[in-house]
């Protein structure tokens, strides 16, 4: 029982951050029908631009102040740093094939990726300790303030995200431009708009869950990028990709198979294990579980 | 042998809440050119799809020669000898004419699959042959300057002659042709009716959907009226014409379709 | 772009085959793993490129090949010749497998799919299963390939060998151009309704390219093993797909396309290597700008190639 609950927890805090990187993915996805490679290296980069708005620009303070600063400043540069790579990567492809714009993500990807590298060198750097080291015991089972902060700032987030894109007009005009961006041009929609919003908004939730992985895991290294955001990406298509609850169904299911198999089985087979279950569960639900089947008119 | 004819028996289809097609029954007999009509939206293509394949009907059956097809996909369709062309126009577009005529030819084709990877003079026999077909088939429909252009840098009119071309290829027994003359000018009507009976003194039925009243009076031997999913009339051209329910499901409007 | 093929292959082989004698060692081995990638390369055109399924796991057969070869030899004493057979079928046979019931898949979620295979693969790999795998370190020490009688102990032997499996592969893809089995491929490509509707059933052709592409990597990771007499789990890791899957889209999906795709994405780095900690960095921009001039790849497929009388047919009629 103490295992079940222990990996439980951790299963929670891994698939918040899970559900946040994969949400980036799912809305670029949505719109743009457009699998971004290059996000899970933007979630790297927003560790490492943390950890330099920490030292150089917060001179290493950890009031809690200076962590909101943190966070909403690495939000920001994140924010410009999508948007940017939205105009120099995808936007000349919006008529070419779709794989064309791909293989531009994952040129982007490695661009980031190295650039990182370039910056901050290529050996691990740890992440500063801007929550306070405190655990609860309950028999057995262990859980630090840390975690219970990301599944509480993750939860916050994913239900702002919700609302605003249902409630909000600017959501609406989201929802539109995935189900048809042409028929959103024509009832007036700025659809360039709305992409620039979505990488903003993408960009800075994939910051927030940057910056937790390296509140969590301390160390964080300039390829982290690419496991990680191959796991979010998973968990987005196994949600159904595009779909907004699907990317975070998605991301807190497999946080949770993840601990689960860690805890129950083994981590050297972790990875395939979480494959297998992907593909038995798209080949019983090929648009994945919360996904929509596109018909096409004949 | 069963007689080469299609029989629709209570045929229904449902999308969610909408019966798209509500208890049809319809015979295409040998020989015939068959026309269904009806107002936009009435159902006319998704009977075409529940035929060839692309939906199955919740009810009813689909015989042809005798022999149940409902339910089948649409290359086994192909197999027993009917063929479709496509209301928006379906060619292979980066591919050129010649390609897209071959298309046709697969299904007749006696390579196998290995014959990709590993020759022999048999498949090679086969594909002159093949390639000679497909040179029948642009004859006949004046193609054959456009042997080698990619289907989709020509006019609209000869992509129609190019998707019939195709489906012809085939040596279709049922040539199923949805709005064959949708897009075109009134020359190019006249020679696609031309072509409709060449191609049924060729041997080979011709069941279609069309708008232009004036292609569908000259060129059907019989009609099927339907409006909301359901045949509202059939018979002769001339009867249709006269038959009240029609008229009123038209609300007397004039098809005039020269764009 | 006529006149430059006609001219292009002829150079193309004579270089090649004089190339061994102009290298040193190193640039020697780079060749054969540009001969052993073209390979590669070529059958992932067959899946992604000729049929258009997002494949990006073509790495999971290239190892498969490799590893068998490995297993085969250093395990149970097969000679290395031996092994080839069983490299092509058995990669082939897991292709039509695992194909079987994804291929209706929507393209992305494919994508993960073939990804997912991938990761499986090395994983159990590297997991040593069986106790055959030979775990992260892989197997080394396989004996030299004895092609009929032809003991290939030296590097150039080795370099002639991967060229010879190029040239066939080259023969196998230019006959599907020209098969039904190869047009089908373009066909559902194209439009998988269309093709359906005429005749194709496109559910066979598409587990076809994916046994077809598989049997082929895996014969290359037969050379590949030949090369290093070794296998390792990192080389036939996903990133080694993620380039495969690249080099098919930035050269296009033509045989000159594929080739300069190769050359492009792998020998070019290898050119830089001086400029090490550069060299990814520009390498991304170069593949953002590759796609952004020439979305279609740098040489992209040509259609057209019809029958000569066909053709003359068409200047008459002018």
């Amino acid at each position: 029982m103490d295992i079940f609950l222990q990996q439980l927890a951790n299963g929670l805090t891994i698939g918040s951050m899970f559900a946040l990187v994969a949400l980036g993915y799912t809305m670029v996805y949505g719109v743009m029908k457009l699998i971004n490679f290059a996000h899970g290296d933007m979630v790297a980069a927003s560790a490492f631009v943390g950890l330099t708005i920490y030292t150089q620009v917060m001179g290493q303070a950890t009031s809690l102040v200076a962590v909101i600063a943190i966070f909403l400043l690495s939000a920001a540069v994140m924010a410009c740093v999508g948007v940017i790579l939205e105009r120099v990567a995808y936007k000349p492809l919006r008529e070419a094939p779709r794989l064309s714009a791909v293989v531009s993500a994952l040129g982007a990807s490695l661009v980031i990726q190295n650039g990182i590298m370039l910056i901050w060198g290529p050996r691990m750097k740890i992440f500063p300790e801007l929550v306070p080291q405190v655990y609860w015991n309950f028999g057995g089972v262990v859980i630090s303030l840390i975690q219970v902060l990301i599944l509480a700032i993750s939860l916050v987030l994913m239900v702002s995200l919700y609302l605003f894109i249902e409630k909000t007009r600017m959501g609406a005009a989201i929802r539109a431009s995935s189900i048809d961006q042409d028929a959103a041009k024509l009832m007036g929609i700025n659809v360039n708009s709305v992409i620039t919003l979505i990488f903003v908004i993408g960009s800075s939730l994939g910051a927030v869950g940057g910056l937790f992985i390296g509140l969590y895991y301390r160390g964080i290294t300039f390829n982290m990028g690419w496991q990680y955001g191959l796991y979010a990406f998973i968990a987005a298509i196994l949600g159904g990709i595009g779909n907004i609850p699907g990317a975070m169904l998605g991301g807190m299911l497999l946080g949770l198979f993840n601990a689960f198999i860690a805890g129950y089985v083994s981590s050297t087979w972790a990875d395939a294990y979480t494959f297998i279950l992907l593909i038995v569960i798209l080949i019983v639900r090929p648009t994945g579980l919360l996904g929509e089947r596109v018909a096409e008119k004949v | 042998m069963a007689p080469n004819n299609l029989v629709l028996t209570n045929v229904t289809k449902r999308f969610g809440g909408l019966t798209a097609v509500d208890e049809l029954n319809m015979t295409v007999e040998e020989g015939q050119i068959y026309g269904v009509i009806g107002p936009n939206g009435a159902g006319k293509t998704t009977v075409f799809n529940c035929i060839t394949g692309i939906y199955q009907s919740e009810e009813g059956s689909v015989k042809w020669r005798g022999e149940e097809i409902r339910g089948l996909t649409p290359y086994k369709i192909v197999d027993r000898g009917i063929v479709r062309t496509f209301q928006t126009i379906r060619l292979f577009g980066q591919m050129s004419v010649a390609e897209n005529i071959m298309s046709g030819r697969h299904i007749k084709s006696q390579q196998s699959w290995w014959h990709g990877i590993v020759p022999t003079p048999g498949s090679r026999r086969d594909e002159l042959e093949n390639w000679q077909k497909v040179q029948e088939q642009l004859e006949f429909f004046n193609l054959g300057e456009f042997a080698a252009t990619p289907t989709n840098s020509l006019p609209y009119g000869i992509q129609r002659r190019v998707e019939m071309a195709r489906a012809m290829a085939v040596d279709p027994t049922l040539l199923i042709l949805d709005e064959p003359a949708a897009g075109l000018n009134d020359k190019e009507t006249l020679a696609l009716l031309e072509t409709i009976f060449q191609i049924r003194d060729k041997g080979v039925t011709v069941l279609l959907i069309e708008h232009d009243m004036d292609l569908v009076m000259q060129v059907t031997d019989y009609l099927t009226v339907i409006n909301f999913g359901k045949k509202i009339a059939e018979g002769t051209p001339d009867e249709i014409q006269k038959d009240p329910a029609v008229i009123e499901a038209y609300l007397g409007s004039e098809d005039d379709d020269d764009e | 772009m006529k006149s430059l093929e006609r001219f292009g292959y002829p150079v193309f082989f004579v270089v090649i085959a004089i190339l061994p004698f102009l290298l040193d060692p190193r640039w020697q081995a780079v060749a054969i793993t540009f001969l052993i990638f073209a390979v590669v390369a070529l059958s992932q055109d067959i899946i992604l490129g000729k049929a258009g399924m997002f494949n990006m796991g073509q790495a999971l057969f290239f190892g498969m090949g490799a590893y068998l070869t490995a297993i085969l030899n250093a395990k149970f004493g097969w000679p290395m010749l031996a092994t080839i057979p069983v490299a092509i079928l058995i990669p082939a046979l897991m292709g039509i497998l695992l194909a079987g019931p994804i291929v209706h898949l929507r393209g992305d979620y494919l994508l993960v799919v073939t990804i997912g295979f991938n990761i499986v693969f090395v994983q159990v790999v590297q997991n040593n299963l069986g106790g055959v795998t030979g775990g992260p370190n892989g197997i080394f020490g396989l004996d030299a390939m004895n092609l009929f009688g032809i003991k290939l102990a030296s590097q150039v032997s080795v370099y002639y060998f991967a060229f010879a499996v190029l040239l066939l592969t080259l023969g196998i893809m230019a006959n599907l151009e020209k098969s039904k089995a190869g047009r089908a491929l373009h066909y559902l490509r194209e439009d998988p309704l269309a093709a359906e509707s005429i005749g194709i059933n496109t559910r066979v052709y598409k587990i076809f390219a994916f046994g077809l592409g598989a049997g082929i990597a895996g014969l290359a990771g037969t050379v590949y093993a030949t090369q290093y007499a070794a296998v390792s789990p990192e080389a036939f890791e996903f990133i080694q797909s993620v380039l495969f899957f690249s080099i098919v889209l930035v050269g296009g999906s033509s045989i000159p396309g594929v080739l300069l795709g190769v050359f492009v994405m792998f020998v070019l780095p290898e050119i830089f290597r001086e400029f090490a900690t550069w060299r990814f960095f520009i390498f991304g921009f170069a593949m953002i700008l590759a796609m952004v001039l020439r979305p279609r790849g740098i040489w992209p497929a040509t259609f057209g190639k019809i029958p000569k009388f066909l053709i003359k047919e068409s200047n008459h009629g002018a």
